[in-house]
């Protein structure tokens, strides 16, 4: 504690090469804080859990899912024989089918900008089963209740996501046309009745609308169709979500659901949520890869070896000094600890102003890092990144500080003032 | 009757390599230099003299023979012994000062203190001492830069008896100081040996530094060759 002085001193001996070398720091922590954002979400909603765990089921052999709606009831009770009453049966449940149009008429106008995608679900269910949305308290979940209280008394009510909301140019209260895009022919004329909170992000670009309400449009078209049903009609559920208590209720459910009759036209699969996000994530397997593989090892490669070249620099200029520290009696492996806490310092000082920086502009200011793989649009930085930051500059800071330290370390005396005489 | 023996160079050897050529630097020198002695070491470049200092100072070990200072065998002590050796026995003032270029005067008289274990009182007590006795305590704020070649010196002469060492060994104190700066230097280090009752050995080319000491000894090739 007593060089720490001469520590922070030495740091600031040199202020431009410090910043610099901050600077560098900062850069690379905030590429590998958003790389590390991105893959701790994914691989926290595709890691498996053993209690209160969500299983999906859909189509067995189609993708996209497009299951009858006939489905949903039964398979919301799991499969159940409704005469069974030690038959398994779902903590909760909620059924998903999609909506997409465009809030523009003329086909050669759409654009992502116009976009509209809702999940079409008993709104209720938005606050209990969705992902993410089921963890907030009551408090951050507030407008979200008062929405779907609202479409209680607004059958045609959309919960609509903040960005998506802004892209459109609405408020909440405002009237849309969405003209379908899967549903084509099938216009909903929408009132929006509240948005999804900031946080999660990942429903920032979505929207909610009422099965009941839907399901009426379609009887609408059939009766304006010369009772013709509309192409899609016994297509309209996507999947089913379900939520269990444990392994063994879903081992029990997953048995319900396939050896039910019920289910064989089309066939239907039953997997965990966090191997059905997976599976969907297939198709983002090699970025996924390169991300976690390539991209976070090279930044804190490049950091390390920046780190390293300003270390360098600097104990090459400060042999006559550690040659005189050592006359003066300090030991080597002190001088060694020297260098290592003037590179430890600014890793970890950097390193967290970056995080914290990351952390305040994307989750503040950005509402998540847009950067969209499968249905997450966006990414909320993890308070977890406020240690990240720190540690990734400690540790690439000691891994580039290394050699230049076993530098100092050696430096002899008698080399350093070599002069025969 | 003579002090005892402070520095005691017994059949001392010392060679270095260059690439394969071996180079004798030191040649089986014997040299006693007794406590509160002020002893001159003079000789042509490349006659060993900082050698044998750095030998004395214990910053090097010698290919053979021994080095003994206070009693204590320097020669044979590990790296780590010899650095808390030279913390407590040695004070070292070069040639260039050598001082931290980013601490102030205080702070680099302070440096070596900061390995004992001593309160910051007691460091203060110690480094406003030694700052006194070479009469730079106005001077405490200021960094090397702000300080003359003489002035610096001084903060490198109080840094080297802050410790309060037995023996300060010296590398060309004068070297790069105008001659008045010089013998104000000379005049501090024959004050030191005098009220402190320290043993000094400076190397020196400068006839009129080595003629303040005690004891003129000449080397050449390694080996004594005349002493006064």
């Amino acid at each position: 504690m007593k060089l720490l002085f001469l520590i922070f001193e030495n740091i600031r001996r040199n202020l431009i090469r410090t910043t610099l070398t901050g600077l560098g720091t900062m850069m690379m922590v905030l590429v590998v804080t958003l790389v590390f954002t991105v893959l701790s979400a994914l691989d926290r909603a595709t890691t498996e859990k053993q209690t209160n765990l969500k299983a999906i089921v859909t189509e067995k052999w189609q993708i996209p899912s497009m299951m009858p709606y006939s489905y949903a009831k039964a398979l919301s009770d799991g499969g159940a024989n409704p005469d069974d009453p030690d038959a398994a049966r779902p903590e909760d449940s909620m059924s998903w089918g999609f909506f997409v149009g465009s809030t523009e008429e003329n086909p050669a106008k759409r654009s992502f900008e116009n976009l509209f995608f809702a999940f079409i679900m008993e709104p209720e269910k938005a606050r209990t089963m969705l992902d993410e949305v089921d963890m907030l308290s009551d408090e951050e979940a507030a407008p979200l209740l008062a929405a779907i209280q609202k479409m209680k008394d607004v059958p045609n009510g959309v919960i609509v996501g903040q960005e998506r909301l802004e892209k459109m140019k609405k408020r909440v209260g405002d009237r849309i046309t969405v003209f379908g895009r899967n549903y084509r022919d099938m216009d909903l004329e929408l009132e929006i009745v509240g948005t999804f909170p900031k946080e999660p992000a990942r429903y920032a670009d979505s929207s909610v609308i009422s099965r009941d309400y839907f399901n009426r449009q379609l009887d609408a078209y059939q009766r304006t169709h010369n009772n013709k049903p509309h192409p899609m009609a016994e297509k309209t559920l996507g999947l089913v979500w379900l939520r269990l208590k444990n392994r063994k209720a879903f081992n029990k459910v997953s048995e319900q659901i396939l050896t039910s009759p019920s289910f064989t036209s089309p066939s239907v699969k039953i997997e965990t949520s966090s191997t059905g996000i997976g599976g969907f994530l297939e198709a983002w397997r090699d970025v996924i890869w390169g991300m976690r593989t390539l991209m976070a090892p090279a930044c804190m490669l490049v950091l390390s070896l920046v780190i390293s070249n300003a270390i360098s620099i600097s104990v090459r200029e400060r042999q006559m000094e550690f040659a005189v520290m050592k006359v003066l009696g300090f030991r080597p492996g002190q001088i060694e600890m020297i260098v290592l806490a003037e590179a430890l310092i600014i890793g970890v000082s950097f390193g967290f102003l970056s995080a914290a920086m990351t952390y305040g502009v994307v989750n503040g200011y950005m509402g998540g890092l847009p950067f969209r793989i499968a249905f997450f649009p966006k990414f909320s930085v993890p308070t977890d990144a406020l240690w990240w930051g720190p540690a990734m500059g400690a540790l690439t800071a000691l891994a580039g500080s290394y050699g230049p330290a076993r530098s100092a370390r050696h430096v002899k005396v008698s080399d350093v003032f070599a002069r025969v005489t | 009757m003579p002090n005892p023996v402070c520095v005691d160079v017994r059949d001392v050897h010392k060679s270095f390599k260059r690439g394969i050529e071996t180079v004798d630097v030191l040649n089986g020198l014997n040299l006693q230099v007794q406590e509160n002695e002020f002893v001159s070491l003079m000789g042509p470049s490349g006659s060993g003299k900082t050698t044998l200092l750095n030998l004395i100072a214990g910053l090097d070990r010698p290919t053979s023979g021994e080095v003994i200072v206070q009693g204590e065998r320097v020669s044979s002590m590990t790296e780590t012994q010899l650095a808390a050796w030279r913390t407590r026995s040695v004070g070292f003032v070069f040639q260039f000062y050598n001082l931290l270029s980013v601490l102030t005067a205080y702070r680099n008289v302070e440096l070596p203190l900061l390995l004992l274990p001593l309160s910051a009182a007691e460091r203060k007590k110690q480094v406003m001492t030694a700052l006194d006795i070479v009469g730079l305590s106005d001077r405490v704020n200021h960094r090397p830069g702000q300080l003359s070649g003489g002035q610096q010196q001084r903060v490198g002469i109080a840094r080297a008896i802050v410790t309060d060492p037995a023996l300060l060994v010296a590398d060309e104190p004068t070297g790069a100081l105008d001659a008045k700066s010089a013998d104000d230097i000379l005049d501090l280090l024959g004050e030191l040996r005098k009220s402190l009752k320290k043993t000094i050995i400076i190397v020196t080319h400068d006839p009129r530094a080595a003629a303040r000491a005690d004891r003129e000894i000449h080397l050449d090739k390694g080996q004594l060759v005349d002493a006064r």
